[in-house]
């Protein structure tokens, strides 16, 4: 009599033990457990994008770089990018070993939009080219127009205050942490104010390309320093 | 920075006109570009082979032969190129590290060949790429192992020197039995009476027949007890005469005794002493009976004279987590087949499977393959299970085994080569540290003219981990006090009057540990100088922050820069200049 109970016991026991088994299998086809932890496949990146600039013939009628100075800038160029475009990541890397004790992610990202000229997503050797022929070789009208297009950050031809503390917190960024003074939550803020009262000539909260531009040369500090960076190259 | 983002310097210096808008202060001066020379090939011609380049290419690194002058000794006026006979095959790689900023190891040259190539044009080994420097370095300590292999076989033939003491004589016989027939001898004989006292712990419990009075068998220890006690203490006294001499020869006598070898000595020679100093006590004979157990520790006594018993100990001390995991395996396993085994036998009669402890002994006689057979199921049920878990038992015992035995090489040359990474990453930084000095002088002020550029923009300027802190100390401190919060405010010259009120707290920063005598005494003698040198600084210009923070002493990794060792002499402490000499750590006082 107990050895019966215990024979059904037993095979009750192999009967769930089946059915636990076979539930979880399901669950498994079904997608919703899944054994393996690393189910994580390497994404190949690919990275076949290969740009030849335009003849060098083409290169100095546009800009107003001479023949050798060309020469040395795509030399250097395609050092660092083989593949003949820099991407963004690439430029946020580059930029930020020049300063090495703060985040200059942020306004590379800024800087790369304003070389991207063409937005789309890269910058090759002639939009490179094509601003640095700008900002160091260009007239003070075409340099202004040049940061004006920086801070304009959704270009649509007004500089908001909220523009402006982007790349005020951006620049600030560079600077890192260990700053003398240090660096308090408003300085960009209160930096910006001052910036929006000197450029802001109507007091409508926006500044526009004539304003900037107007201020600026009225400037003698702004127009000595643009001048600074003339003999780079 | 590396050569090839120095090209791009002048790009991030032309970007940095996007800031002027926005900065309120007048720029920096930049730094006056002196006349470049012409942007020319040259040619080198080694050995026969023409290698061409840019002059700026070499003239990146100016503190290497190709870069700077020296390389205008072996200019050949008469081909008009830079003629050097050297092997054309490494100059490739050298070549390579101008243009690329990187040096690589080619894995299929001698190691002293490159040493020697890389030692000529003047360049470090330490900047190595990631990539090849590992197996550089492993290649250059083979090579230096050899060679002082090498030396040492010589040694050891020559005649031993005779200004050893006693003491170092003794050990020495101890460690190398090679060097002395006195000290062969000694290995050998204990060797010899290891062996016997081993066989006569064994033969001590052989049956040797009964004798005439009694009707059991006796073991031969009781019966030739009188002998066996003589060979055991012949034996024993040998073993504590070797240990006492080693105690006494060893050159520290407490890393002595922690160490394994004489941990089994002390243990395979106290069961006698021990036994000799207790009596025939019923309640203790059992504890000595155990005691007698560890007599066998005597044959790992051999391990001295095996190497390879000493390797396998080493493997398995590595390998001990894989084992565990083997066994926690296991373990598992034989839990869940246990658990199993018993509630499908629960309904048999007369089963022998009384709990699940006792299930477990089935278990793991089933799953390694044993198969006693003294227990066995007897339901359907049961042997249903019995049958997967000795399938089972075979899969879990056989996997991990192959990969436990791959695991033991893997895991120890990967341990080995953890350790040298260790060891190499502090050469490295060191390396580094030498060569990050070394970048371009027109490129360095440059850059920071370009940093500067960014500090006059925001008002703010770079100061570095340290005295930001110490900032940091300063303005809470000063929130407290609240009362020289107005000298803090006056600004340019804030920093002199914070340097001569940080002095005067007592501000604690931490010499490292090279801590001499002379550096203290130093130090005392600086500090009543610090007022004036505190109104120095103000002189000085925007760039004198970073130097002011030193200016009480912290001995600090500073290049091999001479200027800061005279202008240290100017500011009158002409003791710094005794220890020009020393390696790496210097006191910058300025």
């Amino acid at each position: 009599m107990l050895s019966a109970i215990w024979e059904t016991e037993g095979l009750q026991t192999v009967g769930i033990v089946v059915l636990v088994f076979a539930s979880i299998k399901l669950l498994h086809l079904l997608g919703l457990i899944s054994f393996s932890e690393d189910s994580v496949e390497d994404e190949l990146e690919l990275s076949t994008v290969r740009h030849r600039p335009e003849g060098l013939e083409q290169l100095e009628a546009q800009t107003r770089f001479s023949r050798k100075e060309l020469q040395i800038l795509y030399r250097g160029f395609k050092n660092e990018c083989p593949s003949g475009v820099v991407n963004e990541d690439t430029f946020k890397d580059i930029y930020a070993q020049f300063f090495p004790q703060g985040d200059a992610s942020t306004y590379a990202h800024f800087l790369f939009n304003a070389f991207d000229t063409d937005h789309n997503g890269s910058v090759s050797f002639e939009d490179f080219v094509m601003g640095l022929s700008i900002l160091l070789r260009g007239s003070i009208q075409e340099k202004l127009n040049w940061a004006f297009n920086l801070y304009d950050i959704n270009k649509d031809g007004y500089i908001t205050k909220e523009e402006m503390l982007d790349i005020m917190k951006a620049i600030y960024d560079m600077m890192g942490k260990c700053t003398y003074p240090a660096l308090r939550e408003e300085t960009p803020r209160q930096h910006v104010e001052i910036f929006f009262q000197k450029m802001d000539k109507n007091k409508d909260g926006v500044v526009t390309i004539d304003e900037f531009i107007d201020c600026c040369q009225n400037d003698e500090n702004i127009m000595r320093s643009m001048h600074l960076f003339e003999n780079v190259l | 920075m590396a050569a090839g983002v120095a090209a791009w310097l002048p790009f991030a210096r032309a970007a940095a006109i996007g800031w002027m808008p926005v900065a309120s202060t007048p720029m920096p001066i930049p730094p006056q570009e002196k006349k470049k020379g012409k942007d020319g090939l040259i040619i080198l011609n080694v050995s026969g082979t023409k290698f061409q380049t840019w002059r700026t290419t070499l003239e990146r690194y100016p503190d290497t032969l190709l870069g700077s002058t020296e390389r205008d000794f072996f200019f050949h006026d008469e081909t008009n190129e830079y003629f050097f006979d050297r092997d054309p095959d490494i100059f490739r790689h050298i070549l390579n590290f101008y243009r690329t900023g990187k040096l690589h190891y080619p894995r299929q040259e001698c190691i002293a060949a490159y040493d020697e190539e890389l030692a000529f044009f003047g360049i470090i080994a330490e900047i190595i790429g990631d990539c090849c420097y590992e197996e550089y370095k492993d290649r250059r300590r083979e090579n230096a192992e050899r060679l002082q292999d090498d030396e040492e076989m010589d040694q050891s033939n020559d005649v031993t020197p005779v200004n050893l003491t006693h003491r170092e004589f003794l050990w020495r016989a101890f460690e190398n039995p090679h060097t002395s027939t006195m000290a062969l001898v000694f290995y050998y004989v204990t060797g010899f009476f290891i062996a016997i006292s081993v066989m006569a712990n064994v033969v001590e419990t052989v049956p040797c027949g009964a004798m005439p009075n009694r009707a059991k068998e006796m073991s031969c220890g009781d019966r030739y007890s009188l002998a066996f006690f003589c060979l055991d203490t012949a034996c024993v006294m040998i073993f504590t005469v070797e240990y006492l001499l080693r105690l006494i020869a060893a050159p520290s006598r407490y890393k002595f005794m922690k160490s394994v070898m004489s941990v089994i000595d002390v243990v395979a020679i106290m069961p006698y002493y021990i036994g000799l100093v207790m009596t025939d006590n019923d309640q203790v004979s059992g504890a000595f009976v155990t005691l007698r157990v560890f007599r066998v520790f005597r044959i790992f006594k051999f391990s001295r004279h095996s190497a390879g018993l000493r390797i396998l100990g080493y493997t398995l001390k590595s390998c001990a987590s894989e084992l565990g995991f083997l066994l926690f395996s296991l373990t598992m396993a034989i839990i869940i087949f246990a658990t199993v085994m018993f509630y499908a036998e629960k309904g048999s009669t007369a089963s022998k499977f009384t709990s699940i402890p006792a299930a477990f002994w089935y278990t793991i006689v089933t799953m390694t393959t044993l198969g006693y057979g003294d227990m066995v199921p007897k339901t359907i049920v049961g042997k249903v299970f019995g049958s997967i878990c000795s399938l089972s038992g075979v899969l879990v015992i056989a996997l991990p085994v192959p990969v436990i035995v791959s695991n033991f090489s893997r895991i120890y040359h990967q341990s080995q080569r953890a350790e040298k990474r260790r060891a190499q990453r502090a050469c490295k930084e060191a390396g580094k540290a030498l060569v990050a000095k070394a970048a371009s002088p027109p490129f360095e002020t440059q850059h920071n003219h370009l940093l500067h550029c960014l500090e006059k923009t925001t008002n703010h300027e770079f100061v570095d981990e340290q005295t930001f802190q110490a900032n940091c100390m300063e303005i809470s401190v000063m929130n407290k006090s609240g009362s020289c919060a107005s000298s803090l405010s006056s600004s340019p010259h804030g920093l002199s009057s914070c340097c001569s009120r940080r002095h005067r707290k007592k501000n604690s920063f931490s010499l490292p540990s090279t801590n001499n005598q002379e550096l203290s005494t130093i130090q005392i003698r600086e500090r009543p100088m610090v007022n004036s040198r505190s109104s120095l600084n103000a002189k000085l210009d925007g760039t004198a922050p970073l130097k002011c923070d030193k200016s009480y002493i912290t001995p600090s990794m500073v290049s091999l820069s001479a200027p800061v060792v005279t202008s240290s002499d100017g500011h009158g402490s002409t003791t710094t200049s005794t220890y020009s000499q020393s390696n790496i750590v210097r006191v910058s006082a300025l």
